[in-house]
């Protein structure tokens, strides 16, 4: 191509690319804020990780880029030439020359394509791959950090921050694959063309750059402080709407609204501020390239006066140099989104690495006695705060004991070392004479059964809630699961029987038919220790009984530790232990208790007596 | 919704005045720039380059100052809309009656606040600056067109119907995908709290493989339909690129035609010529785009005005009046006068029915009954937290109706079951109750709500932060501050809405006994004020004046336990399952 003919085409073009450059009303990449990732070449080599199994993906979308990026730069110059060969009046040529601008263009389509369906699937395959591992890990981890940790934020990580990554890595791989080839491709150009002029143009880009830096830094403070304020108006209104009946019942509707109003008041004025700045950074940025581009008119006039290069060469030259800002604008901006995207994926690796749930012990339990000894337990869930202290205990096989205390005597943690959900400080564990943590985990929780205070129940039909604790149970014996706990009744007035849907883990059912089933799943799991929290004060009294009776058929034949509430339930328990604060203050059966005139006896009479204590 | 606008319609009117002023700056600086090439450059006139430069930079250090005013004028109108919304939106939630709350629910509530009225803002401030931009392109791109040639307009406005029909067609098909894609990651969010909820159950039951399953399906679901609209949406651009494509090619070739009958048509109209039918072809785009973001912003602003056009339920009535014409009546008496109750979202089931009962000042009146009998909504009806549907409800002789509510609420006082903690100290929190009470009021309420000690105990004692709902206590803790809150607050009738399920009943027999004990050392007589006792234990309510026994809806009896363990076979056969009488006998009765 003589370089005559390029001088033509370059207003055009350059109007082209500003339009594509800046759809107008400032930046919207820059609204957000920013967040930077701590270490950040860590988290990129732990997500090449992802991006490692999807080599072929990846080497076809770099052949759509390639073939994108240069048919974009074919095409203009093949318009320029059109342009030329019409006003040359050379007809003869203009049809081939428009069939060529047909097949450029149609290539240039087909790849664009391309190029965005291989970016889509190269995003969810990794997402997918992400989210799976994520989950797996949460599945895996110790009650100790999930009780400690809000669900909230698990979850935030699990939406927010994968779908960021995700976003991310389809909207930008393909610009920055074609925005750095852009780059390296005029550089070399430019370069060649009159090196002079290009560290002329190197310089006006330093000082975009520069630029944008320091005014991305005072836009970070606003835009923080912004979404502090924001953070700050959530949890009020979150807050306030929750407990919306108090507010009401206490007159307290007025304070509420003022304070609010003042929160949203500082809101609004910390927003205005932050997007005015925001928004001025699109002209303020326009205005730099613009005077860049004077500049290097002016210094490319005066070389061309001096002779040093040729007109055409800086007509070319400029429209090179326009284009190679054009992809480092679009890379200032998505810079911006994959710091962010970073900064998640960051947290997201941060809760991989976490430790799994303790998983030691190899001796399989096969048959079990039931035969449970609890051994100078020593327990602290925060140190320092010591809930169990030297706390012995022990359970003979088809035994049934009862825990009775005061709230916050340590009833539930016993539990919670049971099952291993955490870990003694000191002291022993022992089923039929061995530690609970040399047997295989898995094991042990196969062999016991638990019954919570908090119903849990999942979104599944009544039938899969029940055959939860035992996949391969047969209908016949779900049923009869469901006759033992007294879950019959009720079952059969649901509008599909067994195969209900339990709405938002059941919504549709009441406190105490969702207690039924979670017996009815402990029953099906035929275990040989079972564990009670008996809760049934949100219960009215009629189907606490029925609770009750359901409790009792569980335990027939079985060795059980239930936490007791109410002493009604435990009177004909073989051994009631009686705790305060961490420690056994009395042990027998009731009768024993009842006459040593002790703490159960004293419980049991504020039971009995009413409020004459 | 617009009405929250107007009140800004100077802002929303000079927006888009700027944003002319920047788009004629962006239509002129090309050509300057064309001219500094052409006549400047090509010419090596550094002089000419300098002057144009100078001037060029002037033009769009002016766009610049346009656009940036027409943000600032936008964001003023829309900030202040969106916070004048967000606050009406809220103090309407406040006024809601519970009925209103109950249908919708304050999760709904709360996502409402905050994303609805953001989705209201970005379409606000979208149309502002957005819109009004690409119309202009659009009109003045065509307009230019025209003057440069009638065929080339015509070619243009010939291609316009297939973009917009694709363009149509995709958003048509893309946006219910987007509700399914919205649900399924609901799906996979669902799946992921229950297994945290639930982390103890999926342990104990060894079904963390399980439970992966379950979660790696919903995940190839969200994976599933995000491809799909993936893809769709991947068409899209390539198909308004081979429009835009054959209309730059049959532009070129009209052109030549034109040149070759010797028409006048200067090589910078084409190239102009090829500028403005990519700018117009773009803006109908945007303004789709546009379109399909106030379509979303549609459905929220309908989900706000569900909110806001709320009717009043619950309002003050003429108290004076009504005070006049009764006089003064025993402070702390309750009247029931035939009352008949069924909520608003189920009319037809009757709630309660044909009560009519007094309580007296200073009683304890206790309600026992099954869950459903109509306990809660018993005592919902006397601080009006619903209407009645038929009959009357009296307070110290005077209609609830009449009250006004503050006056009504200063006197009746509820501890619901559910203890609502605020993030801030436990002394801020029972003060909360009532803002002059001194600290020596607020130890008092806590003692006698048996939380003292527990207070105490805890490291900071009473400037002990509560977290956010109250994650640091136990159920029975919270219950104890929220009955001391309720406490302090000094009313004359003090209802327990089933206030003490999570307390052992040694705490609660503790704090009934306190509740009776006469002249507490503030001088508040808490033994003096009436209370009403929902619970589930008999033993809560043993030593109360009486006993009222709610079976579905309707008195069945009242009287003191000991009547009632005469006359009630429902009381009786509740005691004998709760103390096992039949069993062990009442040996330790005595």
């Amino acid at each position: 191509m003589s370089e005559p003919n390029k001088a033509p085409a370059q207003p055009q073009q350059q109007q082209m690319v500003r339009f594509g450059g800046r759809p107008g009303g400032g930046p919207r990449g820059m609204m957000r804020e920013v967040e930077k990732p701590k270490d950040m070449k860590n988290i990129l080599r732990r997500l090449l990780v992802y991006f490692r199994t999807e080599k072929t993906l990846l080497i076809m979308l770099f052949i759509c880029v390639v073939v994108v990026s240069l048919s974009t730069l074919a095409g203009p110059s093949m318009q320029g030439n059109a342009i030329d060969s019409i006003f040359n009046k050379e007809f003869g040529i203009l049809p081939a020359l428009l069939l060529a601008m047909l097949g450029i263009y149609a290539v240039n389509t087909a790849f664009m394509l391309g190029q965005s369906l291989l970016s889509a699937r190269l995003s969810q395959r990794i997402v997918r791959k992400m989210r799976h591992d994520l989950f797996e890990k949460i599945d895996h981890l110790s009650i100790a950090y999930l009780d400690t940790h809000s669900g909230g934020d698990i979850m935030s990580r699990m939406t927010n921050d994968v779908e960021n990554i995700s976003q991310t890595i389809s909207q930008s791989i393909g610009s920055l694959f074609s925005g750095v080839m852009t780059i390296i491709g005029t550089v070399a150009i430019m370069f060649w063309y009159c090196w002079q002029l290009t560290l002329i143009t190197f310089f006006t880009v330093l000082i975009t750059v520069v630029v944008t830096k320091v005014l991305s830094k005072v836009m970070r403070r606003t835009y923080k402080h912004r979404s502090i304020v924001q953070g700050k108006l959530n949890g009020h209104s979150e807050e306030m709407i929750t407990g919306y009946r108090s507010i009401v019942a206490y007159n307290k509707k007025e304070d509420v609204i003022r304070e609010f109003n003042d929160l949203s008041d500082e809101l609004c004025s910390v927003s205005i501020r932050a997007e005015i700045l925001g928004g001025s950074m699109g002209p303020i940025m326009n205005c730099i390239s613009n005077i860049g581009f004077v500049i290097v008119s002016a210094f490319g006039g005066f070389f061309a006066y001096h002779n040093l290069i040729t007109i055409g060469t800086i007509s070319a030259f400029i429209l090179y140099a326009k284009q190679f800002s054009r992809p480092i604008n679009e890379i200032a901006q998505l810079y911006g989104n994959v710091q962010t995207a970073l900064a998640g994926a960051e947290r997201v690796f941060e809760i991989m690495d976490l430790p799994d749930e303790n998983n030691e012990g190899e001796i399989p339990m096969t048959k079990v006695e039931g035969n449970i000894t609890f051994e100078h337990i020593d327990f602290s869930y925060v140190p320092g705060k010591q809930v169990l202290k030297d706390f012995n205990m022990e359970v003979r096989p088809g035994q049934k004991v009862a825990l009775v205390g005061a709230t916050g005597s340590g009833k539930t943690t016993i539990v919670n070392l049971l099952m291993r959900f955490y870990k003694p400080d000191s002291g022993s564990i022992k089923i039929d004479g061995v530690d609970i943590f040399d047997y295989k985990r898995d094991d042990l929780r196969d062999h016991t059964a638990i019954v919570l205070q908090d119903t849990v129940l999942f979104s599944d039909t009544i039938a899969g809630n029940i055959k939860y604790s035992n996949q391969e149970a047969s209908d016949e014996e779900m049923v009869e699961a469901a006759r033992i706990s007294n879950c019959e009744s009720f079952i059969s007035r649901q509008p599909e029987g067994y195969d209900t849907y339990l709405k938002l883990a059941g919504a549709n059912l009441s406190a105490g038919q969702k207690q039924l089933l979670t017996i009815a799943r402990a029953v099906l799991s035929d275990p040989s220790i079972l564990i009670l929290d008996e809760a049934t004060s949100s219960v009215d009294t009629r189907t606490e009984k029925k609770i009750q009776d359901a409790m009792a058929q569980l335990m027939k034949n079985r060795t059980s530790v239930i936490i007791a509430h109410r002493l009604s339930t435990i009177m004909d328990a073989d051994k009631i232990v009686v705790m305060d604060q961490g420690r056994v203050v009395e042990t027998g059966t009731h009768d024993e208790l009842l006459e040593l005139g002790g703490r159960y006896a004293e419980l049991y009479q504020s039971q009995f007596a009413g409020l004459e204590t | 919704m617009l009405k929250y606008l107007k009140k800004y319609w100077y802002w929303c009117v000079l927006a888009p005045v700027f944003m002319f002023g920047e788009i004629a700056m962006d239509l002129i600086q090309p050509k300057i720039m064309s001219s500094i090439v052409n006549d400047g450059v090509l010419n090596s006139d550094v002089e000419l380059i300098l002057d144009l430069g100078i001037r060029m930079i002037l033009l769009v250090l002016f766009g610049g100052l346009c656009g940036t005013l027409c943000g600032v004028f936008a964001n003023l109108a829309t900030r202040r809309f969106g916070n004048d919304v967000r606050k009406a939106v809220f103090s309407k939630i406040m006024n809601l009656s519970f009925s209103q709350t109950d249908r919708i629910s304050t999760g709904s509530l709360i996502t409402r606040l905050s994303n609805d009225v953001n989705q209201v803002e970005m379409m606000v401030m979208l149309t502002l600056r957005m819109a009004v931009r690409s119309l202009c392109m659009f009109i003045g791109g065509i307009y230019m067109l025209y003057r440069i040639s009638t065929h080339f307009a015509l070619l243009t406005i010939g291609a316009l119907p297939f973009v917009m029909v694709g363009v149509f067609f995709f958003l048509k098909k893309a946006t219910p995908m987007f509700a399914v894609v919205q649900k399924k990651l609901d799906q996979v969010n669902h799946v992921m709290q229950e297994d945290v909820a639930g982390a103890r159950v999926v342990k104990a039951y060894v079904r963390e493989e399980y439970e992966l399953n379950r979660f790696d399906k919903a995940n190839d679901d969200l994976v599933d339909i995000n491809l799909r609209v993936q893809t769709l949406l991947a068409f899209m651009m390539p198909y308004m690129n081979i429009i835009l494509n054959l209309v730059v090619i049959l532009l070129l070739y009209i052109g030549a035609i034109k040149v070759e009958d010797g028409a006048e048509l200067q090589i910078g109209d084409l190239m102009a010529a090829l500028t403005y039918v990519a700018m117009i072809l773009h803006s109908v785009t945007f303004v789709a785009n546009i379109f399909q973001s106030i379509t979303r912003a549609r459905a929220s602003v309908a989900r706000l005005n569900e909110v806001l056009d709320c009717p009043d339920l619950i309002g003050d009535g003429d108290f004076e009046a009504a005070k006049a014409v009764v006089g003064d009546v025993a402070r702390g008496t309750i009247r029931f006068e035939k009352v008949s109750f069924a909520y608003p979202s189920s009319p037809d089931r009757k709630v309660l029915e044909d009560i009519d009962l007094e309580i007296h000042p200073g009683e304890t009146f206790a309600i026992l009954g099954t869950t459903g009998s109509g306990k809660s909504s018993f005592v919902n009806l006397i601080p009006r937290f619903y209407d009645v549907t038929e009959g009357n409800v009296y307070v110290d002789g005077i209609n609830v109706k009449d009250y006004e509510l503050h006056e009504l609420r200063e006197r009746v006082v509820t501890v619901m079951q559910k203890a609502e903690l605020y993030s801030r100290s436990i002394r801020e929190n029972i003060r909360w109750g009532r803002e002059d009470a001194t600290d020596e009021e607020i130890y008092e309420a806590a003692r006698v709500a048996q939380a003292d000690d527990f207070i105490r105990a805890s490291k900071d004692g009473y400037d002990t932060h509560v977290t956010e709902s109250g994650h640091s206590l136990s159920g029975g803790q919270k219950q104890r501050i929220s009955i001391a809150r309720a406490l302090v607050r000094k009313g004359e009738i003090l209802i327990f809405d089933d206030a003490t399920s999570a307390l052992d009943l040694k705490t609660e027999a503790a704090l009934h006994k306190a509740l009776r004990a006469q002249g507490s050392v503030m001088g508040t007589e808490y033994s003096q004020m009436t209370k009403i006792i929902i619970a589930q234990r008999i033993a809560s309510v043993r030593n109360a004046d009486r006993i009222m026994v709610l079976d579905r809806g309707k008195i069945l009896a009242i009287g003191t336990h000991d009547e009632l363990m005469e006359s009630c076979d429902l009381y009786q056969d509740i005691y004998r399952s709760q103390l096992k009488e039949d069993k062990k006998g009442v040996t330790a009765n005595e």
